[in-house]
């Protein structure tokens, strides 16, 4: 350890001049980590896309920190923190969207909790089963950016760049629609509803219903709607019709369309534009008058068996129908007289003519219509009647029938509702031929009649009493005449001790002895044949 | 204290590190080869306050990214999580092991700030000549070098984790980019505690004795 250093024999070092430096290279080290460490911050601070918060009635399976917000299954964003409202009804989810997505947040865009749902018209949202749930994003087309947003209950039905049309739907209820429904074009799933809403006043109810192009373009102006729920049975002149959809229509609801074969348009109907649902498909496709002109008719009948409802007939085709039954007071006459509203479909009935292009013209038109009608009047006698349509039920309709020489009539149009001709119906006809028959009958002369009747049956008696008295002994020894000859003749002819008998018997031996002589004879010819040559012989070869 | 100290400088020598030679320095700034060897000769280690200095500030920075941003990105199939290392001490307390939280937070939190703090407070009190618990500093700067590796703990279990759990598409962990940060701070340190000079502790009282004596 004490070893004795020989300190004058320490070597003397080299020198070897160096450049001296103020600041050491390693100074790099920390500006590189802060350059690295700003570098990052400034690159997070840049890619910090916005922070919205969207607010649900309920937010199942949101979790902060964990849940993503989603578009088209892309996650562009978590959830950040998830609260109750200040007033603690609703759910106040903030998310952070990533930059990449920040066009995506505009005014009209729309979010849901996505989960999974399973209805009658299907099942979504099985993947967030694995996944969790998540925030769904539906994109919108505004420009607008906004960061607050109210969340909806469930996914929207339709996406934006999904192509086909919105049509809203007039109903007075909702039946068995809901959102999802199917919706069906000659029993093709063409779209669904996706939405309703009652109407400002709670009167009707608005259904929003989504056709996919390219079915959309089906839809016209004069497409009718109805329900195709469930079965629609009836009873018709035809016998039995079922009408059904599809069987998931059956069971879960659905809207079909059609436009009635008779209307020819054929362009789109707009976007958004409005129609009525109807409650079947008869309905729908009967029901559609546009144009509903209101008269009035004074029967001076009786209107039993005239309801509200029944049909208002041209020659028999339906042109329109009785809307009320009822009395008036006439001032004139100061009678109450039997009044009966009616409607005329003028394109229900023009629906029955061909060739109504000009008609078609006229009667789109009042005044061409009053012409029209007025024409009818007068030129082919039209004139309304009440008809019999069951004989059976007693129920009446109101027909309109061409008659002959019948007086002009001019409408008072200045009169709403203006007043159209009747004509006594057929059955008041029918009524006084009755009568008069009735009467002829009444005229017949039944108790001269009788008297002779009485008379006659009289003098028949008197020949029967006297044919009884006269007549009858004598028949009555006749007979008895008769029976003994009978007695006698059966006595000699016929009885066993009677001689013709006994003789008929002796008679009939002797023919039977012939018969065995003649037999004896044959036999004897047969064996000696020369007989007849030569006579009888002896017989010697005996 | 004891008046008179011998050291190398007061005596003119100088220790070649490489071979142990014990030599005369050239002079005692630039103090020149090692005669045997070639080995250069330092009578303290070039530039260790400043270089010092340099690799502290360089872990200080890299330190608040590390304590930021996640160590570790877990993703499952319902969520993507990145845990820093703060949170994850949280969670482990929130999950009743508050004695591994605990562990984590001194170990990967503490530890190196204490090693930042610890080496700045050497370093100033070098600089300012103090002459003060000298044997007390030169005991924590031999804490210090040898606490440094221990930080690297982290490190290794990220690594195993991110090894280990690779279970595509149900769950994988992958390392965050604070992780990188968590090491160059350990390194940083390790490094910084290497280029101080402990005999720089010593220096000021030389000093002082020269100016007293």
């Amino acid at each position: 350890m004490a070893e004795q250093i020989d300190l004058d024999n320490i070597p003397q070092a080299a020198v070897v001049p160096k450049k001296k430096m103020r600041f050491s290279v390693v100074w790099i080290i920390p500006v590189v980590a802060a350059v690295v460490a700003i570098g990052i911050a400034v690159q997070r601070i840049l890619s910090e896309g916005p922070t919205i918060t969207i607010v649900f009635k309920a937010a199942e399976g949101v979790e902060a920190g964990k849940t993503f917000v989603k578009y088209k299954d892309v996650n562009i964003g978590q959830v950040k923190t998830v609260k109750l409202s200040s007033d603690y009804t609703k759910v106040v989810v903030t998310a952070k969207i990533d930059k990449s997505a920040e066009g995506l947040i505009v005014e009209d865009a729309e979010f849901w909790v996505e989960q999974p749902r399973v209805t009658l018209s299907g099942v979504s949202g099985i993947g967030t089963l694995l996944t969790g749930n998540f925030i769904g994003l539906r994109m919108g087309k505004s420009k607008q950016v906004k960061h607050k947003f109210i969340g909806r209950d469930a996914p929207p039905a339709v996406t934006v760049d999904q192509p086909g049309r919105i049509f809203m739907l007039q109903a007075d209820n909702l039946g068995s629609v809901g959102i999802g429904s199917p919706l069906y074009y000659r029993r093709l799933n063409v779209g669904q509803v996706i939405g309703y809403d009652l109407a400002g006043d709670g009167k009707s109810l608005q259904i929003k219903i989504f056709v996919n192009a390219p079915y959309d373009k089906y839809v016209t102006n004069e497409t009718r709607f109805w329900e195709a729920s469930g079965i629609d049975v009836s009873m018709g002149a035809s016998g039995f019709t079922v009408e059904t959809q599809s069987v998931v229509s059956m069971l879960v609801g659905g809207i079909a369309f059609e436009a009635p074969s008779l209307m020819m348009e054929t362009k789109p109907a707009d976007a958004n534009a409005v129609f009525t649902l109807f409650r079947n498909r008869a309905t729908a496709m009967t029901q559609h008058e546009t144009i509903v002109t209101p008269y009035v008719l004074y029967f001076d009948e009786s209107l039993v068996g005239l309801s509200v409802g029944a049909p208002v007939t041209y020659r028999g085709l339906p042109v329109g129908e009785v809307t009320a039954v009822g009395l008036e007071y006439d001032p004139a006459k100061e009678l109450i007289r039997p009044r009966v509203d009616i409607q005329l479909y003028p394109s229900r009935f023009m629906s029955h003519v061909k060739k109504s292009a000009a008609l078609d013209e006229q009667a789109k038109s009042e005044g061409g219509l009053r012409a029209f009608l007025q024409k009818l009047m007068d030129k082919g006698g039209v004139r309304a009647q009440l008809r019999s349509g069951n004989i059976l039920t007693g129920q009446l309709y109101v027909a309109f029938d061409n008659f002959r020489g019948v007086p002009k009539v001019k409408i008072d149009w200045t009169k709403t509702p203006a007043e159209l001709p009747v004509m006594p119906s057929g059955m008041e006809d029918l009524k006084i031929k009755i009568n008069n028959v009735l009467a002829k009958l009444d005229r017949i002369p039944l108790a001269a009649i009788g008297e002779d009747m009485k008379k006659l049956l009289t003098g028949l008696n008197g020949l029967v009493k006297r044919v009884d008295r006269d007549v009858l002994p004598e028949l009555k020894t006749t007979l008895e005449d008769l029976n003994r000859v009978l007695k006698s003749t059966d006595a000699t002819l016929v009885g066993k001790d009677a001689p013709a008998q006994q003789e008929m018997r002796d008679a009939l031996q002797e023919v039977r002895r012939a018969a065995q002589a003649i037999s004896g004879l044959v036999d004897y010819l047969e064996r000696n044949p020369e007989a007849l040559v030569r006579g009888k012989t002896q017989e010697k070869s005996k | 204290m004891s008046p008179s100290v011998p050291t190398g400088i007061k005596s003119g020598f100088v220790l070649c590190e490489v071979c142990g030679l014990l030599t005369r320095p050239a002079n005692v700034r630039e103090p020149g080869r090692c005669p045997r060897c070639g080995g250069e000769l330092e009578i303290r280690r070039q530039n260790a306050i400043q270089r010092t200095w340099a690799l502290i500030v360089a872990a200080a920075i890299c330190y608040i990214p590390a304590n930021i941003m996640p160590v570790m990105v877990t993703s499952t199939l319902t969520s993507v999580e990145g845990d820093t290392i703060i949170s994850g001490a949280v969670l482990l307390y929130k999950y009743g092991s508050w004695h591994l939280a605990l562990i984590v937070l001194i170990a990967s939190v503490m530890i190196p700030l204490a090693k930042l703090a610890a080496l700045a407070y050497l370093l100033i009190t070098v600089q300012r000549n103090s002459i003060k618990d000298q044997r007390e500093r030169t005991r924590l700067y031999r804490l210090v070098e040898f606490v440094g590796r221990w930080s690297m703990l982290d490190i290794f279990v990220v690594t195993f984790v991110v090894a280990l759990i690779q279970l595509q598409p149900l769950m994988s962990v992958k390392p965050g980019l604070g992780s990188l940060f968590f090491a160059a701070v350990v390194v940083l340190t390790m490094i910084a505690a290497e280029t101080f000079d402990p005999r720089l502790i010593w220096d000021s009282s030389n000093c002082k004795e020269e100016q007293n004596g």
